[in-house]
């Protein structure tokens, strides 16, 4: 079926089986490969991408349901600046191998967003076997300061 | 300059992994796994599957990929996929289907119809204990059962037996995944000079390497391509199927095939972690000191017996001085998914059993876990001339105790109101290791310099360290240096394992650039050159000699050239001869029990190392905290539940329990920094692994000084504490 997919502000036609998910749209067909396949179910967190502005799992999403504007981490950034979550991700060393990153980031930017209580709580969707967890918070902290101090 | 230099990269989402390449005209293979652990094929039926939309290919044992099993001198032979119809475990890789799309290849994949002659199949590794093996030789050639008794002891029983205070238990660790993030995946492309594969992998030229000899064709025509790795962990040292298949299956196909295992896959179809038992009895004199320590230690293994997990061997061997040691190492051959190394391979689960078994006589002592271990510190490994060459391990836990507040853990634990408190700690230590590496350093006429070598940097920080050591070595600043890693185009070295990257490849940065330094200062005063017959000397990046002065990148452009470049190689040699070395650390937990529902929270950790210099403090610290945490989710999250049948009952990250964000608390990490330059110039010793080892022990110490029982299998679940009555709290508080 012919998909309409608008990712980080580009609109894209693409057809593609019903069956197909976002993330395998996002992948396999735009060559946007920042949202990575972790496990493909929904139990790790490392495909999270923003669909209208709100987190989801891009491998639990079916592509041709998607109406509204997708936001991959790389439409977070221009080529002169990162956005302050990505900052506080390198300032904090909140990574290793970087493979859950990219949906670390989508997460830790709807947690600054929502003003979350509870950073950990809520970051607890995302896996990190590397096992970066104490800096991950540290660096939501640090953007929630920049977020506040703009 | 960021502390991590791929991490621009990798938050904006711009580093690709091996799957994340895409070329046109690529095509998508799917495994296809045993559903029985152990028989024979007896029959594929692939017409549906051939028939199934966009599909271009199936492969099976009886229409299979041409592979050859390769062998490399670091890991011996590799299996590979599909080459006889014999199962040897659930999960086996047996088919591979390619497909126009990810889609049509997992369709058709389902439609595959297999017979089995299947056998019974044995997986359990306490009812294998009985029948067990002897493994082969340690990797140091030590025999599996070995003792080092004082003059006149006949045997370790006697020792034990005249031994004032003794302690005896066994303790069981379970099988256990990497589960790295990025599932192992390839893209393979044939062109006029060969294979290029994409691949997530621990080292580019042994990866090319096992390609190279799995596809018969000459090493030269092979190149491996893996800037990013998505964590490995030991798990994707060897080369994996979906690399083989896609490989053969693109060379069959002319088109370039991409292949990922899916999660669930990965559990089965790559290798893991071995179960281990283990039997450990200790005899002490009142004041402590160790009189014998008897540690006798089971594995599982697969059929192949590929690995074995040495859980005596790289522990009670060496970790303390005793007058009497007796140590054994036995294998159980089960139908079980491969073994292999896994971070600190034999030191996680040893630690556990070791450090436990030191904290149960220190209570049986009534004397304090610090004390005892500092009473039995070691100069050298019992029955061994060769000294550390620098140990630090009493500063480790002085350090750590006063950071801790350990003056302030009673013997009992305290409460804090419905929570059950408690301290507990252990030692940790890992061998200082090296592998030879050899480095390329590039000067260019723009100033700047690269320095390259195959490897990889899983996470691991090492393409940072490599732009450190190489500015240290050439007198210039970071920024101006290109590191190059994962890539087999390059020198080989840099293979990320056992801790050695920075140790083995740092090394060789150091020789590398003496060997640029003396080709650039060669090139200066040569005839022609503006420094033609002078004494030259280098420093800050600039020759000098009589007052003047020019940089490298002038010369270079005074001398009508674009680069200069030297290579330099590093391997262990006779230092090894004079001493022994290793890592160490001293681990620290503190854990809250709730009365009721005996939910355990970790409220704090703390690991305070020896491990040489630290080149990058940021990196390192992250890396040891990792490690820390994968020590707490050994003792208390993960574990592969392998039923009867052989199939896991837990193989998805929803039954595979890791530590989640809410599950870790913050993490104190301190390093008391020696450089040990008696094992290698950069005097730097490793950190990939120690952090992990002794953790899970410090977390099952800090459960029973809070609850009074003692787990000895971890992980340690509800049903463990529920089980039993905790101890009374003495008083309200501390």
């Amino acid at each position: 079926m012919d998909i309409s997919l608008e990712v980080n502000g580009t609109t894209h036609q693409l057809s593609a089986d019903p069956g197909v998910t976002l993330l395998d749209a996002l992948r396999e067909r735009l060559d946007i490969t920042g949202p990575k396949k972790g496990c493909d179910r929904g139990q790790c967190g490392a495909c999270t991408v923003h669909v209208g502005g709100r987190p989801v799992l891009a491998c639990l999403t079916l592509a041709a349901t998607v109406r509204q504007p997708v936001t991959t981490v790389e439409g977070l950034s221009t080529d002169d600046s990162l956005h302050p979550v990505q900052q506080a991700f390198l300032d904090q060393d909140a990574l290793q191998c970087g493979f859950c990153t990219s949906g670390q980031i989508m997460s830790a930017v709807a947690a600054v967003t929502q003003d979350v209580q509870d950073v950990r709580e809520f970051m607890s969707g995302n896996l990190c076997r590397c096992s970066a967890y104490p800096n991950i918070v540290a660096a939501v902290e640090q953007a929630r300061r920049a977020d506040a101090s703009v | 300059m960021p502390s991590r230099l791929d991490g621009p990269l990798k938050v904006t989402g711009r580093a690709r992994y091996g799957a994340d390449h895409n070329f046109p005209g690529m095509v998508y293979g799917y495994v296809v796994l045993s559903t029985i652990a152990h028989g024979e094929i007896q029959a594929m039926d692939c017409t549906a599957a051939m028939s199934a939309p966009g599909v271009l290919a199936v492969y099976s044992p009886f229409d299979p990929l041409e592979l050859r099993t390769p062998s490399t001198p670091l890991f011996g032979e590799t299996r590979v996929p599909m080459q006889d119809k014999d199962v040897t475990h659930y999960g086996q890789p047996i088919g591979f289907v390619v497909a126009q799309t990810f889609e049509q290849a997992r369709d058709a994949a389902m439609l595959v119809g297999v017979s089995y002659h299947a056998r019974p199949a044995h997986t359990s590794l306490e009812d294998g204990l009985a029948t067990a093996e002897d493994a082969p030789p340690a990797r140091d050639g030590a025999p599996p059962t070995l003792a080092v008794l004082a003059p006149g002891v006949e045997s370790i029983e006697d020792a034990l037996a005249a031994s004032p205070v003794v302690t005896e238990a066994t303790y069981a660790t379970t099988t256990q995944h990497h589960a790295a993030m990025e599932p192992h995946s390839a893209v393979a492309v044939w062109g006029q000079d060969g294979l290029t594969v994409y691949s997530g992998n621990q080292a580019t030229h042994l990866q090319a390497m096992e390609l190279a000899g799995a596809l018969d064709v000459d090493l030269s025509r092979v190149h491996a391509v893996n800037p990013f790795v998505g964590g490995a962990f030991g798990g994707k040292a060897r080369t994996s199927a979906p690399a083989f298949l896609a490989a053969a299956a693109a060379r069959a196909l002319g088109r370039p095939v991409k292949a990922a295992l899916t999660r669930e896959q990965v559990f089965t179809a790559t290798a893991g972690r071995a179960a281990t038992v283990q039997r450990i009895s200790l005899g002490a004199a009142t004041d402590g000191t160790l009189i014998a320590v008897r540690h006798d230690s089971w594995c599982s293994t697969d059929t192949d017996r590929s690995f074995v997990e040495q859980t005596s061997h790289v522990t009670s061997r060496e970790w303390y001085a005793t007058q009497n040691l007796a140590i054994s190492q036995r294998m159980v051959p089960l139908n079980v998914p491969p073994t292999t190394f896994m971070r600190a391979p034999g030191e996680a689960p040893g630690s556990f059993a070791l450090e436990s078994a030191i904290d149960e006589l220190a209570v049986a002592l009534r004397m304090d876990p610090i004390q005892l271990r500092m009473r039995n510190n070691s100069a050298a490994p019992p029955g061994k001339d060769l000294q550390w060459s620098s140990k630090h391990l009493d500063e480790c836990f002085q350090l750590g105790a006063a950071r801790f507040g350990w003056a302030n853990r009673s013997p009992h634990g305290h409460t804090d109101g419905d929570w059950l408190v408690g301290m507990g700690t252990a030692t940790a230590m890992f061998p200082a290791l090296r592998f030879p590496a050899t480095v390329e350093i590039t000067l260019r006429a723009d100033d700047t310099a690269v320095v390259a070598t195959s490897g990889a940097d899983p996470g691991t920080g090492l393409l940072t360290v490599l732009a450190l050591v190489g500015a240290e070595s050439l007198d210039i600043t970071p920024d101006r240096v290109t590191p190059r890693l994962g890539d087999s185009a390059l020198p080989p070295g840099g293979l990320s394992g056992g801790s050695t990257g920075t140790a083995s490849a740092g090394t060789a940065v150091m020789i590398a650039a003496v060997a640029v330094i003396d080709a650039v200062l060669t090139l200066a005063s040569s005839p022609g050159a503006p420094f033609e017959g002078h004494e030259v000397l280098y420093a800050d990046g600039r020759l000098l000699s009589d007052g003047r002065s020019m940089t490298f990148g002038e010369l270079l452009r005074a001398t009508g050239r674009t680069s200069i470049s030297a290579t330099g190689s590093s391997a262990p040699g006779e230092e090894m001869t004079k001493h022994s070395f290793a890592s160490f650390g001293a681990q620290f937990c503190e854990v809250r029990v709730h009365k009721w529902t005996r939910e355990i929270r970790v409220s704090r950790l703390l690991g305070v190392f020896d491990a040489g210099r630290i080149i990058n403090d940021q990196t390192a610290r992250s890396q040891i905290m990792g490690g820390m945490i994968w020590g707490v989710s050994a003792a208390l999250h993960e574990g592969l539940e392998i039923e009867a049948n052989g199939r896991p009952a837990n193989g998805d990250f929803a039954g595979y329990l890791l530590p989640v964000n809410a599950d870790i608390p913050d993490v104190d990490v301190h390093f008391v920094e020696y450089p040990d330059t008696l094992h290698n110039a950069v005097g730097a010793r490793g950190v990939g692994e120690i952090g992990t080892v002794g953790m899970a022990a410090a977390v099952a110490n800090a459960v029973h000084n809070a609850t009074g029982i003692r787990v000895r299998r971890i992980p340690i679940v509800l049903e463990d504490l529920l089980d039993q009555p905790v101890r009374a709290p003495s008083s309200g508080s501390r």
